[in-house]
C-alpha cells in the first residue's frame, strides 16, 4: 500500500484542475477534508525546495512551477503561450468580478462605452460564463467570472479580491495606474529580458 | 487652449490622439484629471470641459459608434459649463444650480467607479503578469462531455463557432500546384478515344477518385470544347448531378447542348 502522501502527490500531478480538499479526501477515503488539507500541507513541506510548489487556486490545489524557472520553460516551448488580456478586457473582468451577476448594459454604463465585443472574447476564453438572463427590460444575459478566472488569477476564491467598498483613495490609484502602464510598456517581450544568458 | 495639453500627450503625435488611447470618454475625463491632479470628489466644470473639448478635436474617431459616447460626455460638460456662464462667478467656486450639481454629483460619482474600475484592472494586470510565471498542466481544450456546463453556452457562441468553421472551410483553397497541368487537347483526345468503345461516359469517372480540382477543370473544358464542335452531347438532369457525356451521332446536334 503506498503511503497516501505518495498518492496525493501522484493526483495533483496528473490532475489538469484544481482538486478541491473534498475530492482528496474522496479519492483517498480519508476520514475528512482537515485530513486532506494537513495531507496537503505535509507534501507541501516535502516540495519546500523544489522546482514544483503547490498553490491553492479557485477552490483547491494544484501543482506549478516555481515563478524562478519561469525563463527556462520559456526556452523550452521557444514562445509565451500565455497571451495577455488587454485593458478594456481586465477592466471588463474587474467589473463582472465585483458586480456580478451583472448585465451588459451596467458594465457599459460604468466604462461609458459598448463592452459587447470585449464580453464575448472573455466569454470564449472561459473567464467568464452566462449564469441566465436579467428579469429586467430586455431580458439582457447576465455575467458572472467562472474558475478558470479565479485559476488564472491565482485567486483562492473571490474573497482574495482587494476591497473597494466605499471612496476611493485616489492617491493610491494613481500610484497602481502608473505601475499597470509600466507593466504594459516592459510587454512586448516580458521573458526575454529575464531569460539568462550563460546556461 | 492646446498651450493647456498635458506634456506626455505634447510629443512626437501632433496633438492627434487616436481614439484607441482611451477607453472611453471616462477614460478620458480620468485622465485629465490624473494630468492636472484634479480631486474627483470636485470637478472643475470650467477647467476639465474646455480641456475635454480640446482633446475631443484632437482625437480622429473610426467610426460614429465610437465618437457617440465622447460626444455625450462634450454634451453634458457642455451644458453644465453653461449653467456656470451667467453671471460669471469672480470666486473659485462653481456654483450650480440644483439640477446642475446633481448632474456633476452624478459625473462625479461615475468617475470615481471608473476610476476604482480601473485600479481593479491594473491589480487584475499585475496579478496575471504574477500568475504567467507559474506553469501548471495545461488544461485539457475540451472537458469531459459530461462536465461542459450548458449555461456557458449560449446561441452567439455558436453561431461564431459555425461562421469561424465556414471562413476556415472558404480559406481551404487548393494548395496544390501540379507540375504538369493536364491538358485540354489530351484529355479530349482521352474522351473521344473512351467514347470509340463505350456509348455513354460518367464525367466523374473521367476525371478519377482524387478530384483534383485541376483535373476537374480541365476535364470540364475538354467536355465543354467538345460539345462546341459537336463531338459529344451531355446531359444533367439535376443541379450538381452527375454530368452524362454521349458520342454525337450523325449530324443531328441541333437540339443537343
Amino acid at each position: 500500500m503506498p503511503a497516501p502522501i505518495d498518492i496525493l502527490e501522484a493526483l495533483l500531478f496528473a490532475s489538469d484542475t484544481p482538486l478541491e480538499p473534498e475530492r482528496i479526501r474522496e479519492v483517498l477515503e480519508l476520514p475528512g477534508v482537515a485530513a486532506a488539507r494537513e495531507l496537503v500541507e505535509a507534501l507541501r513541506s516535502r516540495y519546500a525546495d523544489r522546482g514544483l510548489q503547490i498553490v491553492e487556486v479557485g477552490g483547491g490545489y494544484r501543482m506549478v512551477t516555481r515563478p524562478e524557472l519561469q525563463p527556462w520553460l520559456v526556452r523550452l516551448t521557444r514562445s509565451r503561450t500565455k497571451q495577455r488580456l488587454s485593458r478594456p478586457a481586465l477592466e471588463t473582468l474587474a467589473i463582472v468580478a465585483y458586480k456580478q451577476p451583472v448585465s451588459r448594459p451596467e458594465v457599459d454604463a460604468i466604462r461609458g462605452v459598448n463592452s459587447e465585443a470585449v464580453l464575448e472574447s472573455l466569454l470564449e476564453r472561459r473567464l467568464i460564463r452566462i449564469p441566465g438572463r436579467k428579469d429586467a427590460p430586455g431580458r439582457p444575459y447576465l455575467f458572472e467570472t467562472t474558475r478558470e478566472f479565479l485559476v488564472a488569477f491565482g485567486l483562492r476564491d473571490l474573497g482574495d479580491l482587494p476591497k473597494v467598498e466605499g471612496e476611493l483613495l485616489v492617491p493610491e490609484l494613481a500610484v497602481v495606474a502608473e505601475h499597470g502602464e509600466a507593466e504594459a510598456q516592459q510587454d512586448p517581450g516580458p521573458g526575454g529580458a529575464d531569460v539568462p544568458a550563460g546556461s | 487652449m492646446t498651450a493647456d495639453a498635458p506634456k506626455i500627450l505634447d510629443t512626437s503625435r501632433d496633438f492627434t490622439l487616436r481614439v484607441g488611447d482611451f477607453e472611453g470618454p471616462f477614460d478620458l475625463l480620468l485622465h485629465l484629471c490624473r494630468t492636472n491632479e484634479i480631486d474627483l470628489a470636485r470637478l472643475p466644470v470650467r477647467t476639465i470641459t474646455d480641456q475635454y473639448l480640446a482633446h475631443l478635436e484632437a482625437i480622429e474617431f473610426r467610426d460614429l459608434e465610437a465618437a457617440g459616447g465622447y460626444l455625450v460626455m462634450a454634451a453634458t460638460l457642455i451644458y453644465l459649463k453653461s449653467k456656470l456662464l451667467v453671471p460669471p462667478d469672480p470666486s473659485e467656486i462653481e456654483a450650480l444650480d440644483e439640477e446642475g450639481e446633481a448632474l456633476r454629483l452624478e459625473l462625479e460619482e461615475r468617475l470615481r467607479a471608473y476610476a476604482r474600475v480601473k485600479g481593479l484592472g491594473a491589480w487584475l494586470a499585475a496579478r496575471e503578469a504574477e500568475q504567467a510565471l507559474l506553469w501548471g498542466r495545461p488544461v485539457g481544450a475540451l472537458p469531459p462531455l459530461e462536465e461542459v456546463p450548458l449555461e456557458d453556452l449560449s446561441v452567439h457562441l455558436v453561431e461564431r463557432a459555425v461562421r469561424r468553421l465556414i471562413d476556415e472551410q472558404l480559406r481551404r483553397r487548393p494548395r496544390e500546384v501540379e507540375p504538369n497541368p493536364p491538358s485540354i487537347l489530351e484529355r479530349m483526345t482521352e474522351i473521344l478515344t473512351l467514347l470509340r468503345d463505350a456509348w455513354s461516359l460518367l464525367f466523374s469517372s473521367l476525371v478519377g477518385g482524387e478530384r483534383r480540382r485541376s483535373e476537374v477543370v480541365v476535364t470540364l473544358l475538354a467536355v465543354l470544347e467538345l460539345v462546341r464542335l459537336g463531338r459529344i452531347r451531355t446531359q444533367q438532369t439535376e443541379l450538381f448531378g452527375e454530368i452524362v457525356i454521349e458520342r454525337q451521332t450523325g449530324e443531328t446536334h441541333a437540339g443537343s447542348n
